[in-house]
């Protein structure tokens, strides 16, 4: 019953624990995925920016060459061009075609450099007028429009050229004035007009060997010829590197990819190889196209702490919480257990003193009724009967007197009246007085009491109770006789009395509990042996309150041995008081 | 008497007359006698492989122009210099080489003067400013900042060397010597990596006058990408196998920028009607009809810097003498911040005698070529064991080796001769052990370091 209500109990405590903890952990978890998808978010957000600034340079750059293109003087058009590509860094080739008579610069062979031989051969399909410039933007537009749906498309022309009025960032600036001719060149300031005529052009991304290449075009009247630049793609990088923003939360990282998906530069901590799969991407396209950039949050490469931070902080605070809850609850059963064998022991206690107070009673009552009666003449029989009276009424007191010490010692009521004595002597003495009672009870006392002096400072009465309780328990417990061996050995600072018996000893489970109160070996109603459990509950505290002990081990060859540790009196304390030895 | 009066008289106006000249000719020297420490630093001198040429016959002729950059005077100012140091500090570093290399920055900071700029710039996979562009004289604090530096990841070469020239344009308006010193050990493998990518960067800096050294520690950079990011950005370029030489290699490095007497030097070689240039020996250039265009970015004091340009002409008739060709240099002076010019010509004679030809042999110019087609040769034989074709490599070496030898027996050249003696020694180790890293660093090294007369080795 008591075990059903426990287990009851546990599982009214356990069931809604369990519920909270599943249910809170799935929420932090759920917690911690909106954190991610939310840093992963902003971080495509920001990704997005960085991606709109160097959309936004390159278009700067391509927009302003495209105006400094058209802004050169017919006469002036190769001689620009040639200082642009030995100064501009942003320039790698210049070019001049013509519809009918093909490219006019550069001319392949010796006189060009290498770098302008293999230009030639780079866009060698547009200058053999296999496809026009024109077309070279559109067909543009559909290699490389799956990449991008929100942008403008890439190959982009610029017919009926609008001069626009624009603010740009300091760094783009840069960029711009290279690209509108405002660089030194043997100072010259080469952007020479403002922009009177209106021509086409426009820019074509092509690829060589998957490298991107840029090549600018201008054509200011559909029959003239067609002259521009290629972008030196690697002076664009390398300023839109130093241009890159250099901090960025711990844990992202941030990198340029090319088409090839090799990374041109990144930002963060975390090394990346080439081909780690990226968690967000921005696209370059159309200005860049096949560019992208890749934002890396996880696989491994970065701390755990990262992306799992608060979901291992909030499980183990949970883990705490309901940790605590379990404790708690194993504390009040434990709590609870206790007292419910205390109530039992109580319980069994009550009805083992009632008949206990009892067997006694019943033989002094029938005794004294018979001898009332005046039927027993006999005046050996009489003095024989008032013998048990006095023997039954005698154990009724020590009985008494156990429960009336129990109930003063558990209170803490128990005074104890310290004086120096010889304990060997004290000792001789109470062994004498019960000689007699142990011969009749078919023991044979052998005592070893060395004749020395053996101090003690103590309570006289304390020692025989606890002496007559072990000699007691002997008498009561070994019923087939032997002997009982009782000595006194001084030690170091403490000496042992030591109980021995040749009984049937204390089974090896009971051996820790019998100083507890209450325990009985065998504590059924019906135990053939009387007795409270008091006993030796009762003279472990008395022991332990005079600054002893008493300790229980199995005595060589079977039975028990019980041996009362007794401090002895220190050297100051006898010599103060000599004459009470 | 009168007569002797007179003769006083004239003695003494004489003497008068050749005080006042004297002083007058003080006077006027004066202001270029002071100037002659920074006008005119550089001198062009226009020379051929052979002063006699031979009649009646077409011939490829060798022209050599001759920049000489003189030393200015020791109480002139130099010019400010803007300095971005780039080091790499990948995992690979650790150590001894990055102790010695930021031994080295500092070293380098402390032979700047107050009106120079200087910053560091340190990568891994990330590139980071340490010390932005500032005037070099906070010298205790950027110490402490280079001393800060840790080892740590991949190698951002590319990212450093954009960071380096962000840092170096902060002041690119000022009248400053422009350079960038990049110092690796590793493999880039963040950002644009290959040798032709790299090179198309020091092509567009170079652009903005800024220079690229670039110092290669240990036996596993990438000589290839170095040598080509410095020889278009007109750097130099080093091979250390040793972190101990970094100190030594910063501080000879140093001396040349703080000693650059012109800076954007453009040469123009043009030859007259009838002479066509074929090709440049050992430097990039555009040939454009009978003219060649050249440039070098910066000329440092007391060095000598030439052109090497072959041309192709038919010889004229016994006796005759003609113009070969006239080259005209411009160049930035650093001093008087104005454009300069300077100019040379050559001219040669036609002869029939050859025994008076072959005397007439420049010997100086023969040997700038032999050592130019050496290092040529040297490159081709990287790209044959490149290719795994070793034996073709050692051939390459060891004919060339070979042409050096006589070279150097026929006209006793010492110099000649032990370069001769390493090339053969290179050959045979090639022969034996394949392409060792070290061989073709220090191959591709020397070679670049002959195409671009850098005296520091």
């Amino acid at each position: 019953m008591k075990k059903r209500t426990i287990i009851l109990y546990w599982i009214l405590l356990f069931v809604p624990t369990c519920i909270i903890g599943i249910s809170a952990f799935y929420m932090i978890r759920h917690e911690q995925e909106r954190i991610n998808q939310e840093a992963v978010s902003s971080a495509k957000v920001r990704a997005r920016t960085m991606a709109d600034a160097i959309s936004a340079t390159v278009e700067t750059v391509e927009d302003a060459f495209i105006e400094s293109l058209n802004a050169i003087p017919n006469p002036l058009v190769y001689k620009t061009l040639l200082d642009w590509v030995d100064a501009n860094p942003l320039v790698r080739n210049v070019f001049v075609w013509d519809k009918e008579k093909g490219l006019q610069y550069p001319l392949a062979g010796a006189t060009a450099t290498s770098e302008e031989n293999r230009f030639i051969v780079r866009y060698e399909a547009l200058f053999s007028g296999r496809i026009s410039w024109q077309a070279a933007g559109s067909s543009r537009n559909e290699a490389f429009g799956s990449s991008s749906s929100d942008k403008e498309l890439p190959g982009r022309n610029f017919s009926s050229l609008v001069q626009e009025t624009r603010k740009f960032k300091s760094g783009r600036q840069a960029l711009k004035d290279l690209a509108q001719g405002r660089y030194e060149s043997e100072g010259k300031n080469l952007l020479v007009e403002a922009v009177t005529s209106v021509g086409e052009g426009g820019w074509i991304p092509w690829f060589e060997e998957n490298r991107l290449h840029i090549l600018g075009w201008f054509q200011k009247r559909p029959d003239s010829a067609v002259y521009g630049i290629e972008l030196e793609t690697m002076t664009l990088l390398s300023r839109i590197i130093a241009d890159f923003p250099k901090e960025v939360s711990d844990g992202i990282v941030y990198a340029i990819v090319d088409g090839k998906g090799e990374i041109l530069h990144q930002i963060g901590n975390g090394m990346i190889q080439t081909g780690t799969p990226s968690d967000q991407f921005v696209s370059l396209a159309p200005f860049l196209p096949h560019w992208q950039i890749n934002v890396y949050m996880s696989n491994g490469m970065l701390p755990i702490e990262s992306e799992k931070g608060f979901l291992i902080l909030a499980s183990l605070l949970l883990v705490i919480f309901l940790a605590s809850i379990i404790l708690g609850g194993l504390l009040l059963t434990r709590q609870a257990q206790r007292n419910m064998i205390d109530a039992m022991q109580k319980t069994s206690f009550v009805s083992s003193v009632s008949h206990e107070l009892k067997t006694p009673l019943t033989s002094i009552r029938m005794y004294a009724e018979l001898l009332e009666e005046g039927r027993i003449k006999d005046t050996e029989k009489m003095r024989r009967y008032l013998k048990v009276i006095v023997a039954e009424s005698q154990r009724l007191t020590r009985l008494v007197n156990n429960v009336l010490d129990f109930s003063r010692l558990e209170q803490g009521r128990k005074t104890y009246h310290k004086e120096l004595f010889n304990l060997a002597e004290y000792v001789r003495t109470i062994l004498q007085a019960h000689r007699l009672r142990i011969r009749e009870a078919g023991m044979n006392l052998i005592d070893e009491v060395p004749d020395e002096i053996i101090s003690v400072e103590l309570d006289r009465d304390g020692i025989e109770q606890v002496l007559l309780n072990l000699i007691d328990n002997a008498l009561k417990y070994v019923t087939e006789g032997g002997e009982l061996l009782i000595t006194l050995k001084r030690k170091d600072k403490h000496c042992e009395i030591s109980v021995m018996d040749r009984g049937s000893g204390i089974p090896p489970a009971h051996r820790k509990k019998i100083f507890d109160r209450f325990h009985r070996v065998d504590n059924s109603l019906t135990s053939i042996r009387p007795g409270s459990g008091l006993g030796l509950s009762i003279s472990k505290k008395i022991m332990l309150d005079l600054g002893g002990d008493i300790l229980y081990e199995p005595r060589p060859g079977g039975g028990s041995c019980f041996i009362v540790i007794v401090p002895c009196a220190s050297t100051e304390t006898i010599l103060q008081n000599p004459d009470q030895l | 008497m009168k007569n002797l009066k007179f003769t006083e008289r004239t003695n003494l106006n004489s003497i008068l007359f050749i005080f006042l000249g004297c002083l007058c000719l003080l006077f006027c020297c004066d202001i270029p006698l002071s100037m002659a420490g920074i006008d005119s630093l550089v001198k062009c001198r226009v020379e051929t492989d052979r002063r006699l040429l031979p009649a009646d016959e077409t011939q490829n002729i060798i022209v050599k122009v001759t920049l000489d950059a003189l030393k200015p005077a020791e109480t002139t100012s130099r010019p400010a210099v803007n300095l971005a140091i780039v080091l790499d500090r990948s995992g690979s570093m650790t150590g001894q080489k990055l102790e010695k290399a930021k031994k080295a920055a500092i070293e380098a900071l402390r032979r700047l003067g107050k009106q120079d700029i200087f910053s560091v710039i340190i990568y891994d996979h990330n590139v980071e400013t340490i010390v932005p562009a500032q005037p070099a004289h906070n010298t205790e604090w950027i110490e402490a900042k280079i001393r800060q530096i840790q080892a740590g990841g991949n190698t951002a070469l590319f990212g450093g060397v954009s960071q380096g020239a962000s840092e170096i344009r902060k002041n690119i308006g000022g009248e400053y010597v422009h350079r960038i010193i990049l110092l690796s050990d590793g493999i880039a493998n963040v950002g644009p990596s290959t040798p032709e990518d790299l090179g198309r960067l020091g092509a567009a800096l170079i652009k903005e006058a800024i220079s690229v050294t670039t110092v290669g520690v240990g036996t596993d950079y990438n000589e290839d990408l170095m040598a080509r990011l410095s020889q278009n950005s007109d750097g130099n370029s080093y091979f250390v196998e040793s972190s101990r030489d970094l100190p030594r290699i910063f501080a000879a490095e140093l001396g040349d920028v703080l000693n650059v007497v012109a800076k954007k030097v453009h040469v123009i070689i043009e030859c007259p009607e009838g002479i066509t240039p074929v090709k440049i020996i050992g430097r990039d250039g555009r040939i454009k009809g009978r003219s060649v265009e050249l440039s070098m970015n910066q000329l440092y004091g007391g060095q000598e810097k030439y052109a090497l340009v072959e041309i192709q002409l038919r010889g004229g008739k016994n006796g005759q003498e003609m113009e070969i060709a006239k080259a005209r240099v411009s160049y930035d002076n650093p001093f008087t911040l104005k454009r300069e010019t300077a100019s040379g010509l050559v001219r040669a004679q036609f002869s029939d005698d050859f025994k008076k030809i072959e005397k007439s042999t420049n010997v100086e110019v023969k040997r700038e070529y032999e050592l130019n087609r050496n290092a040529l040769e040297q490159e081709r034989a990287i790209g044959f064991s490149d290719k795994g074709q070793i034996p073709s490599a050692v051939q390459t070496l060891k004919s060339s080796a070979e042409k050096l030898k006589d070279f150097g027996m026929k006209y006793d050249d010492r110099e000649v001769l032990d370069e001769a003696a390493e090339m053969e020694a290179q050959a045979e180790r090639l022969e034996a052990e394949g392409m060792t890293q070290k061989s073709r660093k220090e191959l591709r090294t020397k070679s670049y370091q002959i195409k671009n007369q850098q005296r520091t080795k």
